[in-house]
């Protein structure tokens, strides 16, 4: 049998594994409450929530993404270790504040934050903006798992699953478990999908590294095939690495599917030690990716930026050739990468319907129909967005930074106003507006950087200086209410 | 010093030395024209980075290990008055 039949028996096997998982969840059910349904409850101890964390944060941009574009940078995309970091140190600025006040306010949507710290004429735009930017933003990642579903499957099974087969079959299974099993679906597929992708990618790493005879033969094939991939990066490259650092760090804190894990965490105890544990995981994963990526550049010669996002896919392709126990090590990256890219995916489904029922059209009930009106949304965006993941033109990585340049406009809608008292809801939506007109216009008519600066870097500092400004200026007796609302949380922040 | 004291005053430390690590991570002191240099199998640069990473990773580990992530709003009004 060789490798591509392979692909398919054990891409039908673990398909098989994640529905009886799903099954699980669904009898682990305590009632059908929009808690219960997309927060599990409130009960991820420390392992499920630390595995689930990690599933999420490492998804198909990850896997696929990341190794193509490490390919067409060279070793300076070892920025992508920082900037994964740093969205793990920067969780140290909404976590302590937001988990209480999540547990006292119950809240189920990044949305409901909003609801209970502003009040006034500007809170409803306020919270309408940051929901439609969130749903953008999550409804582009989604897209992008999509895509990196359909590559991974396709190319592993040698095309006996077509690509669009691929994504069609993938997100009905995806769908299925995720309307079954909520949260608890999603976390525990999550879990064991960490696990299968950690040992993955020490498999292919150790492969690569155990063929080409060590890192530095690799360092030295690359730098003669291509001397830039080796070199000191320019001023210009310097400043995006910087930048790229701010964009990901502020933006990644602020999506839905990691707030709401906030939200669903038995205690803060098992937050911090999740967190503790994560910050770790860019080493082995992030660091190990762009390892892998560039010594591709030392054994593929691709042109086309599209295809590079098929950088990991023909390394595994390469490396079960080899017959024997290659097929079975190639089998679990494979399964490793398809696992990082499902979980992402499953969680943005999840959210998506949360934030679309919850914080879009204002359902707000505990009740069994608004949990059944979030799975019918979620249902719906999926099957919106497979015709749009059947277009090919567009790299992995231009649609991380587009999804980031969205929700980098929220940062003073949490990060600012978790700390400052004084923020209030008209100013922080003006903020919304100008940032999000200035990134996301700048980046439609072609235009990504400012002098090596992610245009939703400058938008957002523009945003945050509107927001400041404004609620810095003196409140009118007639606009009073537009003053924070802590009703029910205690003191101020 | 009180133990939150002392634990707020080891994440303030802790933030600053990953503030510094990050800038010492990325290769902007450097000449772009110098010659390739290898250290532990990676370009030079390579590695002070991903050294700095590990710095970093470590010390975000220590700064989570002493934060108090409070499961009740008056555990806020409680840091604030130990914070003075």
């Amino acid at each position: 049998m060789n490798f591509g039949v392979w692909g398919v028996v054990s891409l039908v096997v673990y398909l098989f594994a994640l529905l009886a998982v799903a099954e699980f969840a669904r009898r682990a059910k305590r009632d059908s409450s929009p808690s219960d349904h997309f927060l599990a409850g409130r009960s991820l101890g420390t392992f499920i929530l630390f595995l689930t964390l990690y599933a999420t944060a490492y998804s198909g941009n990850s896997l696929l993404g990341y190794p193509g574009r490490a390919y067409r940078e060279g070793y300076s995309f070892i920025m992508a270790t920082g900037f994964m970091m740093a969205i793990i140190v920067m969780f140290h600025v909404i976590v302590p504040r937001l988990r209480p006040l999540a547990v006292a306010g119950q809240f189920v949507t990044p949305g409901d934050y909003l609801r209970v710290r502003f009040s006034g004429s500007w809170a409803k735009p306020l919270r309408l903006a940051v929901a439609i930017l969130m749903c953008l933003a999550l409804a582009n990642f989604l897209l992008a798992q999509l895509k990196a579903m359909g590559d991974v499957a396709s190319v592993v099974t040698d095309g006996r699953i077509s690509y669009p087969a691929a994504v069609i079959g993938l997100a009905a299974v995806i769908l299925f478990y995720e309307t079954r099993g909520g949260m608890r679906a999603v976390a525990w597929t999550d879990a064991a999908q960490g696990i299968v992708m950690l040992l993955g990618l020490a498999g292919l790493l150790g492969w690569l590294l155990t063929e080409a005879g060590g890192l530095t033969v690799i360092t030295r094939a690359v730098a003669e095939r291509r001397p830039s991939a080796v070199s000191v990066p320019t001023a210009i490259v310097c400043v995006n690495w910087f930048s790229t650092i701010a964009l990901m760090g502020l933006a990644s804190v602020l999506y839905p599917q990691a707030i709401q894990r906030i939200f669903a965490a038995r205690s803060g105890r098992s937050l911090k030690r999740s967190f503790a544990a994560m910050t770790f995981m860019p080493l082995a994963t992030t660091l190990v990716v762009t390892l892998i990526g560039v010594a591709a550049i030392a054994r593929f010669d691709i042109t086309n930026a599209i295809d590079t996002d098929e950088v990991v896919p023909m390394l595994l392709r390469d490396w079960g050739s080899a017959g024997g126990f290659s097929i079975w090590a190639a089998m679990l990256v494979f399964l490793g990468a398809l696992s990082a890219i499902m979980s992402t995916a499953d969680s943005c489904l999840l959210s998506l319907g949360s934030l679309l029922s919850r914080d879009l059209m204002g359902r707000e009930g505990s009740d069994e129909r608004a949990t059944r009106l979030g799975k019918n949304l979620a249902a719906g965006i999926l099957i919106a967005t497979i015709p749009f993941a059947l277009w090919r033109d567009l790299t992995l990585w231009r649609l991380i930074e587009l999804k980031m340049e969205l929700l980098i406009q929220c940062v003073p809608a949490f990060l600012i106003a978790l700390h400052w008292s004084r923020l209030r809801a008209g100013p922080v939506f003006a903020g919304i507006v100008v940032g999000t007109l200035f990134s996301a216009g700048l980046s439609l008519s072609g235009v990504a950087r400012l002098g090596g600066v992610h245009v939703g870097v400058v938008g957002c500092a523009l945003n945050t200086l509107v927001a400041v400004l404004g609620s810095l200026r003196p409140i009118q007796a007639e606009s009073s209410s537009d003053s924070p609302s802590l009703d029910g949380v205690g003191q101020p922040f | 010093m009180s133990l939150p004291h002392r634990r707020r005053w080891i994440r303030i430390v802790c933030m600053i030395l990953i503030a510094l690590l990050y800038i010492a991570s990325v290769p902007w002191y450097r000449d772009d024209s110098a010659p390739l240099k290898l250290w532990l199998g990676l370009p030079d640069w390579v590695t002070v980075a991903v050294l700095c990473y590990v710095g970093v990773a470590i010390l975000n580990a220590v700064a989570w290990s002493v934060t108090e992530v409070p499961d009740t709003t008056d555990s806020i009004a409680d840091e604030r008055g130990a914070a003075g």
